[in-house]
């Protein structure tokens, strides 16, 4: 039997447990609804006004975008683990064929799935509730590999989390404490010239940053957006990596 | 017959505590290898060396002649102790999802007919009895068909008729050819299944032997126990015994040590004689669980002899 299948087996088996818990479900696909419309229909973009969302409403796209890209994987990559832990179940796999890199692959097609369509749900409330419009060319497709690689680098890092965190309190509150600081300060929400000077190198940092560049370019601003893909794709093989040899195999 | 699983100086500690202190056994093809021992002993951390999910400070641990983290994962079936898996997948499902990490699976419905769980097969493993849960996670174990089976502590919360069942399929599997190393807390699980029986003790292997060699070495003499009745006065000066009988005195009456099959009806018709009342008497040969207690210094507080009394003179 392939690899494949066997990442088949898990992606399915993962499929059925997300689609089974109701709440997890309506939470996912709620927390972009509400981002939508809490910050593009209550507090509404002011482009000429000063303040926090002082650009006009399509640059906030991306922002909403890296929202789900970064917090779902996170929490639910991390708790997923810590779940797995609790129940001896990677002391169980590591008896099986499956590997821990086929485990985490099958995991981040499930969320690049789930994530995917909350991402569609997400444009088409902007698009509806805040009145953005989004350009409709072959190029704003590109938006699909900047979605499912940026989950699949947050993937990693969930994993990472959970791994380290010792319960899935511990992997929720640690999620938290590194989600928002990179939320805000990888070009999302937050403009560079809103940050000191001497900080703004350090966006270069967050993976957030590059993603939100390149689905900002192809939602608002236009240019070159491979670049910025190609750093993602490299970050999230890294991530990827690292998120692989995190997972517990033995105690 | 080949040797399948070898444990040679095992050693392993979690902080202070000195989990497997040089543990060396090996089981051969097709036995039944039954380990037991108190809570702690270090029963899990030797099935975990012995699969390769844990890491040993020193010794070796091989299975079908290879490291265990190597071995062909397509031969070998493991049970952990405490396993949960996913709640909210159907038994079939369950059972279909490990069956997809195989090369070569039986069906999940002959596996979950095989445990009795055929009827249940559409039922969330969460919404499941916790003997049903059990047979579920075994039919995980039994998906591909292993050549060795590990199985820890599988038989726990599993009412008697299910446990009854799960034993009549180890017995299958291990006349099939498998082998199957099992931990137990049920002393009669493991007296009835296990071809020999090694008991750890504070991660040392304390003895390794057959169950019948086992009780006849520790497990000491069969009794006669006699509880009496309510606050009635034991008066066993009166009690004439024969000579090689020795007795114990209980809280709740006297336990005659000694008396074979033969020598039952006599010892009892000299309680009758002696007008002693009692509500029970009950005869018992030694088993594992003498063995056990013997040499782990482990005793029930309530099976403590409250006083040690000879009859006729003799002790």
């Amino acid at each position: 039997m392939s690899s494949l299948a066997r990442v088949r087996s898990e992606f399915v088996a993962s499929w059925h447990s997300f689609l089974r818990r109701r709440t997890a479900v309506f939470f996912t696909f709620f927390f972009p609804a509400i981002i939508v419309v809490i910050f593009g229909a209550l507090v509404q973009t002011q482009p000429t006004g000063g303040g926090l969302f002082a650009e006009p409403k399509e640059y906030y796209i991306a922002g909403y975008l890296a929202v789900v890209v970064l917090f779902t994987p996170l929490s639910r990559v991390g708790s997923t683990i810590a779940r797995h832990r609790d129940g001896n179940r990677f002391e169980k796999l590591a008896t099986t064929p499956l590997s821990r890199s086929e485990w985490l692959l099958a995991h981040s097609l499930v969320n690049v799935v789930v994530i995917g369509l909350a991402a569609l749900l997400l444009l088409g409330l902007s698009v509806l509730v805040t009145g953005a419009s989004i350009p409709l060319s072959a190029p704003t497709l590109a938006i699909v590999p900047f979605v499912a690689l940026g989950v699949t680098l947050f993937c990693g890092l969930g994993a990472i989390i959970g791994s380290v965190a010792d319960s899935q309190d511990g992997v929720i509150a640690a999620s938290n404490a590194i989600a928002l600081p990179l939320l805000f300060l990888s070009e999302t929400f937050v403009t560079p010239d809103l940050l000191p000077s001497w900080f703004v190198p350090a966006l270069n940092l967050s993976p957030l940053t590059f993603f939100a560049r390149g689905v900002r370019a192809l939602t608002y601003t236009g240019g070159d957006w491979t670049t910025n893909l190609g750093i993602l794709a490299a970050l999230s093989v890294v991530f990827f990596a690292a998120g692989t040899l995190a997972i517990p195999q033995t105690d | 017959m080949d040797e399948v699983l070898v444990a040679d100086d095992l050693r392993k500690s979690y902080g202070d505590t000195e989990a497997l202190s040089g543990v060396s056994l090996s089981v051969a093809e097709g036995e039944v290898f039954g380990l037991i021992g108190p809570n702690g002993a270090g029963k899990t951390t030797l099935v975990r060396a012995l699969t390769g999910t844990t890491t040993v400070e020193s010794g070796m641990a091989t299975i079908l002649g290879g490291d265990p983290t190597a071995v062909n994962r397509q031969r070998l079936g493991l049970l952990p102790q405490d396993f949960t898996p996913a709640g909210r997948l159907t038994a079939r499902e369950l059972v279909a999802y490990y069956a997809g990490l195989y090369d070569d699976a039986r069906s999940p419905d002959a596996v979950l007919d095989e445990v009795g769980l055929a009827d249940a097969a559409d039922t969330w493993y969460e919404n499941l009895s916790g003997g049903q849960q059990r047979r579920a996670c075994i039919a995980l174990t039994l998906v591909n068909d292993p050549d060795v089976l590990f199985l820890d502590e599988p038989t726990t919360g599993i009412d008697p008729a299910g446990r009854r069942s799960l034993w009549s399929l180890v017995e299958s599997l291990a006349d099939s050819g498998t082998t199957v190393f099992l931990t137990s807390h049920s002393m009669a699980e493991v007296e009835r299944l296990a071809d020999r029986v090694g008991l750890l003790n504070e991660g040392q292997l304390v003895t390794v032997g057959r169950p019948d060699e086992l009780v006849a070495e520790y497990g000491g003499e069969s009794r006669l126990v006699v509880r009496t009745a309510g606050d009635a006065d034991l008066d066993l000066e009166s009690v004439t015994l024969a000579p090689a009988l020795r007795t114990e005195t209980t809280e709740d009456g006297v336990t005659v040590y000694g008396v074979g099959p033969r020598e039952i009806g006599d010892a009892v018709a000299a309680f009758d004689e002696a007008g002693v009342v009692y509500e029970s008497l009950v005869w018992k040969q030694p088993g594992l669980e003498e063995v056990y207690l013997s040499l782990t210094g482990e005793q029930f507080e309530a099976a403590r002899p409250a006083a040690a009394a000879a009859i006729g003179g003799h002790q």
